[in-house]
């Protein structure tokens, strides 16, 4: 069998890996210039050729394979000479680096002609009724003599004008053999290079097995050489949670090192005792994994609690009755129920982390991952998400979906939609699109098997989205005669004041603190996170989620600690720690050396002074007082989880609303439900949308003022 | 001399128009070609060598240096010849018989040749007599022989061997480089030197010719 047509691109990326060129060298940029001018050319001189052909086993293939292998298949790839000389002839100018990427541009299409084979190499086999047991490779696997074989059996020579030396060297130099040992076991497929037998160490493309145990599981994944072990996982599907989306500052993607030599990078050494590094702590995002090693990684964090209203008891998917989903994509967390049509009952639930939080627990770093060539990815995410939570739904029988709600922040929506996200970042925060979204399922997202229309509710702005006008949907903010206010502390804070007549929203960079990010000890909201803290009579009294052994802080348990230690006078007004304090933290739990510190201190008050100026200033700009609002609506799982007499403690909200204010869970949610079953649902959402303005907090000077004031307590 | 210094500069950002803009302004400042030569554009190529050595810069940085020195060299050699300028060292190179990976054997010769050596470059495939035969017609001081496969190293060995027969053992400084090639392999054919890396092959080239011109 003989293949010419390859539909390669050479990657610049393998090409510059190639040739040892590091995307922070100061010559990246010219070098990538150089091999755009020089590709057209290289493609020109490529002339891409496969052969392959089953065959005997030769004598030293039987001595190695052992029992079971009877026939092989042997195969060579070349992508002509004409590519070769080329370099040769460039060096011979002078001109090296023309040289250098020449023969790396042959390496690569070499390399991607082996990944194209990935698919018809093992159909071949399959077809004959094998499977393959080994691949070999000469000279570490088996003599040198094997590539004679392989120029042979193939007729190379005839077929593709292949040439052979003395020494087994084919000409062109740019052609590799492929052999690969054939069992009668047709789901055995084993076609991979394995980079654990080969002695290449010096080679770029170089692949180290990493062991991977997550609670009961292991899986053995495969790490390129020079990239960290988070980057890795990501590549695998494998989340774990990277609040900084892996530049090494918010240590959270800890891993342990249970076989294998690493040493700490200064990173490590700011995030781990002596004692955790002793032990094999290290971030995944500073680990470039080079000899097979066994890594134990944190268990999913499917404790995470999300917020959304469980199924009704006795409640049955009945396969007569029609259903719909609600979805809330929020972007720590994804929530969906499926909701029986004719009552507006919820028949189920689902919730899962949004596997996107790997690339950064904020929306900006979301945009930022985007931005950097990561939105396909980013989309085939959240598309993966969705689709697990209808396959739940559908896990026991077939269900009949006859519709979907999304409600979600305009980033997630973009990053759904596939939608470029480079001007979400930038002033003036343009959106692409914040209109209602019309479209089948399978059309958003490629599966086929799911084609019921789906609805996305419409945004605001770029920072005050669908899910924002879900919330107001549900609150009734188009029916309500006085003015009232929605708040959502998420990762991002947004806010409306409003009523039927005019609503302004605003939002405000909150940081990911409500979510116990960027705090030392911080933790998302999952069993074994201090929720609620108290001090009474010198002893600290700390609960945890689920009751389990501390694991970290969580947003709420952030706002009680942070009152708590006002009470005790531990905190001054401007936020200061005693002194006692200030070196290693307030110990909040001392078995699990659970502390809390004062740059925690410290976020906590940006966090709050954002969300009280930002209330402040929307009342003022909206011409009432405190006095004349009706309720404040606080949505979001860490609203519902906060003690509000001591977020008021700590000057979150003012002490004159305490009285008003009202915890009501994931409103998005809420929203997306009675557009499902409510009838002129997307008409009541676009009016809403019409009567809402923005005001730009970060402009606004009355806001940059009371920020200041507020930063105290 | 502040212009040979800039020279040296402009080669080890791997600014190649400047470079052969500033070697021309030297000349026409009637300085010495040799002064630019060795303290212009081999002293410059010496800093990136260190500096690739000690990880300091990475192949791309050496590769452009190179360029830059090739397009110096270019506007100096006609005046090199003139004054008789007399290279560091001749050295014969190519990949052993059999073998035809080139890309290593290259940057050796970019190296010399940043090393201030006179070069001539076999190609590949070539056979142990050519080498010596090149050798003997140019005058060299150095053989480098390159092989990347376990069973094209065994050339390397028949070099040395017909060297021997010759009665020309010791007339000439063997070097031999390639990636299964070792130093215990160069110990056990009888080459003089094994050296990991272009730099390095450059380096001892260097020091090899220097000290037995010494002797």
């Amino acid at each position: 069998m003989k293949i010419t047509e390859f539909d390669i691109k050479i990657s610049a990326e393998n090409v510059c890996k190639m040739i040892d060129a590091d995307k922070s060298g100061e010559l990246y940029e010219e070098i990538v210039e150089e091999l755009e001018e020089m590709l057209p050319e290289a493609y020109e001189k490529i002339h891409p050729a496969a052969v392959f052909e089953f065959g005997a086993l030769d004598e030293d293939m039987e001595a190695i394979s052992g029992a079971g292998g009877e026939e092989a298949l042997y195969g060579i790839c070349s992508v002509g000479k004409d590519i070769s000389q080329w370099s040769t002839q460039l060096f011979a100018e002078g001109d090296y680096l023309g040289g250098m990427l020449a023969d790396a541009i042959a390496d690569d299409y070499l390399f991607q002609m082996d990944e194209a084979l990935r698919n018809i190499v093992p159909q071949m086999c399959r077809e004959r009724g094998k499977g393959i047991m080994r691949r070999l490779e000469a000279p570490q696997d088996i003599s040198m003599k094997i590539q004679k074989t392989a120029f042979e059996v193939t007729h190379a020579e005839k077929e593709i004008g292949l040439k052979i030396k003395e020494s087994y060297m084919y000409d062109p130099v740019k052609s590799i053999c492929q052999v690969y040992v054939l069992c009668d076991d047709t789901e055995m497929n084993r076609y991979d290079h394995d980079c654990s037998r080969c002695e290449n160490y010096a080679c770029k493309m170089r692949k180290t097995n990493v062991v991977l145990k997550q609670g009961e599981k292991e899986q053995i994944i495969k790490v390129q050489k020079n990239k960290n072990l988070l980057d890795a996982l990501r590549e695998s599907d494998i989340f774990i949670s990277a609040v900084c989306a892996g530049r090494g500052t918010c240590g959270k993607c800890r891993v342990k090192i249970l076989k294998g030599e690493s040493v700490p990078s200064e990173e490590d050494k700011k995030f781990f005792s002596e004692k955790e590094l002793a032990e094999g702590y290290r971030l995944a995002c500073r680990f470039y994994p080079e000899e097979p090693c066994e890594i134990q990684i944190p268990e999913d964090e499917e404790g995470f609690l999300v917020l959304a209203e469980q199924k009704e008891k006795d409640m049955e998917v009945s396969e007569n009755l029609e259903y719909g989903i609600a979805a809330d994509i929020g972007t720590t967390t994804i929530a969906m129920q499926l909701i029986e049509l004719e009552t507006g009952k919820i028949a189920d639930v689902y919730t899962c982390i949004n596997k996107q939080r790997s690339y950064g627990a904020d929306v900006i770093s979301r945009i930022n991952a985007s931005n950097q060539g990561k939105g396909e990815e980013l989309q085939r995410l959240i598309q993966k998400n969705l689709t697990e939570g209808i396959r739940y739904f559908t896990r026991n029988k077939p269900v009949h979906i006859k519709r979907m709600v999304i409600g979600a922040n305009t980033t997630m929506v973009h990053l759904l939609m596939g939608y470029s996200c480079s001007t979400l970042g930038v002033y003036p925060f343009e959106p692409v699109n914040i209109h209602t979204i019309s479209a089948p399922y399978s059309e958003l997202t490629g599966e086929k098997e799911f084609d019921f229309p789906v609805m996305i509710c419409p945004g605001i702005s770029v920072y005050v989205g669908g899910d924002i006008t879900a919330g107001l949907y549900a609150m009734d903010f188009d029916k309500r005669e006085k003015v009232s206010v929605l708040i959502d502390l998420g990762t991002n804070g947004e806010m409306a004041v409003g009523n039927k007549e005019k609503i302004m929203v605003a939002s405000m960079a909150a940081g990911p603190v409500f979510e116990g990010g960027n705090i030392q000890c911080g933790l998302g909201s999952v069993p074994g996170a201090i929720c609620k803290v108290e001090i009474r009579d010198g002893k600290i009294k700390a609960e945890t989620i689920g009751d389990e052994k501390a694991k970290g802080i969580c947003g709420t348990g952030v706002v009680d600690t942070v009152y708590e230690l006002l009470k005790e006078e531990i905190i001054d007004e401007t936020g200061h720690m005693e002194e006692a304090f200030f070196e290693d933290g307030f110990l909040l739990d001392s078995r699990e050396n659970i502390r809390f510190c004062q740059k925690d201190v410290r976020e906590i008050q940006l966090a709050k002074s954002a969300v009280r100026s930002g209330l402040e200033t929307l009342v003022t700009r909206y011409g009432v007082s405190y006095e004349d609002l009706d309720r404040i609506y606080i949505a979001g799982g860490f609203g519902c989880q906060l003690d509000i007499h001591k977020a008021v403690g700590i000057g979150m909200f003012p002490e004159e609303c305490e009285e008003k204010i009202a915890a009501v869970g994931n409103s998005c949610l809420s929203g997306a439900v009675r557009c499902l079953t409510e009838k002129n649902a997307v008409e009541v959402m676009e009016k809403l949308v019409g009567n809402a303005e923005e005001v730009p907090l970060s402009k606004d000077g009355k806001f940059q003022e009371l920020f200041m004031e507020n930063i105290c307590f | 001399m502040e212009l040979i210094q800039e020279i040296s500069e402009f080669l080890q950002k791997g600014r190649a128009k400047n470079v052969k803009a500033l070697v021309q302004q030297a000349l026409d400042e009637n300085i010495d070609p040799k002064k630019i030569l060795n303290e212009g554009l081999l002293a410059g190529m010496m800093i990136i060598g260190t500096k690739f050595k000690n990880d300091e810069v990475f192949v791309p940085e050496v590769l452009v240096a190179a360029r830059a020195m090739n397009a110096g060299l270019a506007v100096l050699e006609p005046k090199l010849v003139e004054v008789g300028n007399e290279p560091v060292g001749k050295a014969v190179i190519g990949t052993v018989q059999g073998d035809l990976h080139d890309i290593g054997k290259n940057l050796v010769v970019m190296m010399l040749k940043g090393a201030g050596f006179e070069i001539h470059d076999l190609g590949v495939d070539v056979e142990a007599s050519a080498y010596i035969n090149k050798a003997e017609e140019v005058g060299a001081d150095v053989i480098c022989m390159s092989a990347l496969l376990t069973t094209t190293m065994p050339k390397m060995q028949e070099c040395i061997d017909l060297l021997k027969q010759k009665n020309l053992r010791d007339k000439y400084i063997v070097m031999v480089g390639g990636a299964p090639v070792n130093e215990a392999f160069a110990e056990q054919i009888g080459a003089d030197y094994y050296t990991p890396d272009a730099a390095t092959a450059a380096e001892t080239a260097q020091k090899a010719v220097l000290e037995r011109r010494a002797k």
